[in-house]
């Protein structure tokens, strides 16, 4: 594995790290997610110059766009979270936990 | 057309439409008048009577026979059904008979349904059956033959049930079509197989075709539907049962006309089992059993008008008999006369009955003798009719078949059987004549006994002029088919005569016993075998409902509803998946870190292996 990939692979396991450890709030979860997000963006635009091939060279656009309406999936998550909870802490949301 | 014939159509046409119209009359909203039935209805046979009387005459004269066919019903590809009327040796002496005993059971009916305030519909359906029988009788194809033999069924179940609000009436006329239907399954399988096999349903191009084709399977049909109509060993509680009805339509229905369809089917279509030896030996048997079966329920039974049923079952029986023996004409010959008598026997009956206030138990009467004498005198001349006397109407019929049951290659049983039961017939007769006529009386002393009515006095004269001298009329008129064996030792010739004359030495034994105890413990099982007419309606009639009430429980709930609808069809999948998916979901417990963190293992795993 070269160095690229092994750093690339290292962030991208730093922030699942980030959201499998949660601890409080909903939103580390959530930039903890977009961290991993950081981490395929730059893996995939690195991509092309790696493998030498051209072909991929839009794939991070579309990533890019993907996980901006993902993102804000989440944020309003959150947000209706937060109304209906009260708060975005992690615990409120066992419902259906059993 | 040759004149014989347009004689011959004209007047069964004429016949046809003076019976027709009073019936038509009826349909009209018009109100009837009090007598039609006197007016109307029973001038319409006497005519009809009349009317026949001119083929029977031209036929005893010329000996012609006749068959018209007139407009065609329908044309198949296969099958051509026209409406055919067959004038041949049977149906010419046949309708004048029947005609003349309807005629004087018409005329007794207006004396003894007097008092009904539906007498008119009464004799409009007496008259709608006459109608049916005639169709019956004069068919040439086995459609139209269909046609008056569900006719007859119909109309014997509306009367059988005439007084409908008694609970034993409907019974007894749901047995009579229930035990018709079964026998008329038989018919439609014989009109099955001849429709596919000999593709005609015409009598003539019947016999003709079917000389070479192996004809067990239809004759059997043919015998199950006489086994129905004809009461036969089986088939047969619907005839005592059908006592519920009037005594009018005992008289002409279950004795006379409608019993003896299923007979004369086979008689039509005996040129077909002439060859059949299955056929003629399962008719013998039949007939055989039958008729000593019967005749022994008859021995106890204390109803006047179950006695003659058991007679009339009886004498079915011996025609059965009879055409096992290969002798059609000689059974035609036994319902001809059988149809006197027994007319008789149950018109004499109505009058006993009606004169003793509705006391239909012969232990209840007694020495009538001397209070009815003319109808105690009728009685006598049947009973001695029946039983087969010298020279009087049964003796022709009865005595030219056992001589030829005794003279003929035949199953010793059978004959046996038919010996027992012909020495039975007597004992009966003389328990009917001892009971009712003879004695002193056993009933009420302000009992309305009256023969001073010529209603009830002309038919029965009429028919007892008929039970005396009809066997010889029809004998001496007739040509036989088949030569009798004329030679045979004395003990042959007088074997009939001899077992009556036994049963009626025994008989009177017996009934001088009635009035000293004999055996102070009485063997009873004999008895109640006879008196509850060998338990086979006591048997039959409660295991067959029963098996099918439990198969249709079983059909219906269990198979239909519990399985096809319930485990193996629209629920079954609901009750497979369910189970799955509570096992799926109760598996899986939420535990996201958990999951996650196990992911995140996995993975740091393989980036650590594949890094070095």
């Amino acid at each position: 594995m070269t160095p690229t990939h092994f750093s690339i692979s290292s962030a991208f396991l730093l922030g699942l790290m980030g959201l499998a450890f949660h601890r409080t709030h909903l939103l580390s979860a959530l930039l903890c997610l977009e961290a991993m997000m950081l981490a395929l963006f730059i893996a995939l635009s690195l991509w092309s110059l790696q493998l030498d091939a051209t072909g991929c060279s839009t794939a991070p656009m579309l990533m890019l766009a993907f996980s901006a309406c993902e993102a804000s999936a989440g944020l309003a998550l959150l947000v209706a979270t937060a109304r209906t909870h009260g708060t975005d802490h992690m615990q409120a949301l066992n419902l259906l936990q059993c | 057309m040759h004149p014989t014939t347009l004689m011959y159509t004209s007047s069964l046409l004429l016949m046809f439409a003076v019976l027709l119209y009073p019936l038509l009359v009826t349909f009209t909203s018009l109100p009837l008048n009090n007598d039609w039935a006197a007016s109307h209805a029973k001038t319409a046979v006497k005519s009809a009577f009349l009317i026949s009387l001119a083929p029977l005459s031209l036929f005893l004269s010329t000996g012609m026979e006749a068959v018209t066919s007139s407009w065609t019903w329908m044309v198949t590809t296969t099958l051509d059904i026209t409406l055919s009327f067959k004038f041949d040796h049977y149906s010419i002496i046949f309708i004048p008979i029947a005609l003349y005993v309807t005629w004087s059971i018409l005329e007794f009916a207006t004396w003894y349904m007097h008092s009904d305030p539906l007498m008119n519909r009464f004799f409009k359906y007496l008259l709608t059956f006459l109608v049916a029988m005639l169709i019956l009788v004069s068919a040439n194809n086995l459609f139209q033959l269909f046609i008056g033999w569900e006719g007859v069924g119909i109309m014997s179940f509306l009367l059988i049930g005439w007084w409908h609000g008694r609970a034993d009436a409907n019974t007894a006329a749901l047995q009579a079509v229930l035990y018709n239907r079964v026998g008329d399954i038989g018919l439609i399988l014989g009109m099955a197989w001849l429709a596919t096999n000999v593709n005609s349903w015409d009598i003539q191009q019947m016999f003709i075709l079917s000389k070479d084709l192996d004809m067990t399977l239809p004759l059997l049909g043919l015998i199950l539907a006489a086994t129905g109509k004809s009461a036969q060993f089986g088939l047969h509680p619907w005839l005592p049962a059908a006592m519920e009805g009037p005594t009018p339509v005992s008289a002409l229905l279950h004795s006379s006309t409608m019993v003896v369809a299923g007979i004369f089917l086979l008689i039509r279509m005996s040129p077909l089992m002439e060859n059949n030896q299955t056929a003629l030996t399962l008719c013998l048997c039949l007939g055989a059993l039958t008729t000593m079966f019967t005749a022994t329920c008859a021995l106890t039974q204390n109803d006047i008008k179950k006695i003659v049923a058991f007679s009339t079952s009886s004498q079915l029986g011996l025609m059965m008999v009879t055409i096992g023996l290969n002798q059609p004409q000689l059974a035609f010959l036994h319902i001809c006369t059988h149809a006197f008598f027994k007319a008789m026997l149950f018109l004499c009956s109505g009058s006993v009955i009606h004169s003793l206030n509705d006391e239909q138990d012969i232990r209840k009467m007694g020495g009538l003798h001397h209070l009815a004498p003319f109808t105690s005198s009728c009685l006598t001349v049947g009973s001695l009719a029946l039983t087969g006397t010298p020279f009087l109407a049964g003796f022709f019929s009865k005595d030219a078949i056992i001589e030829a049951l005794n003279t003929s290659h035949v199953n010793a049983w059978a004959l046996t059987l038919t010996l027992i039961a012909t020495s039975f017939t007597a004992i009966y007769s003389l328990r009917v004549i001892f009971f009712v006529t003879m004695g002193t009386p056993r009933f009420l002393p302000l009992s309305p006994i009256n023969e001073n009515n010529s209603a009830v006095i002309n038919p029965l004269k009429r028919l007892a002029w008929g039970s005396i001298f009809g066997g010889l009329l029809v004998m001496l008129n007739i040509n036989l088919f088949k030569t009798p064996v004329l030679t045979m030792p004395t003990e042959l010739k007088l074997a009939a005569l001899a077992v009556s004359v036994l049963g009626l030495l025994t008989a009177l034994e017996l009934a001088t016993l009635t009035s000293k105890q004999f055996k102070v413990t009485p063997l009873r099982t004999p008895h109640h075998f006879s008196t509850s007419l060998g338990f086979v309606p006591a048997i039959i009639h409660r295991q067959v409902p029963q098996l099918s009430l439990l198969l249709g429980q079983k059909i219906a709930s269990q198979m239909v509803d519990q399985t096809w609808l319930e485990k193996t069809g629209p629920k079954a999948i609901a009750n497979a998946t369910t189970p799955l998916a509570s096992a799926t979901s109760n598996m899986q417990q939420g535990l996201i870190k958990t999951y996650l963190t196990l992911f995140l293992m996995t993975l740091v795993l393989v980036t650590l292996i594949s890094a070095t």
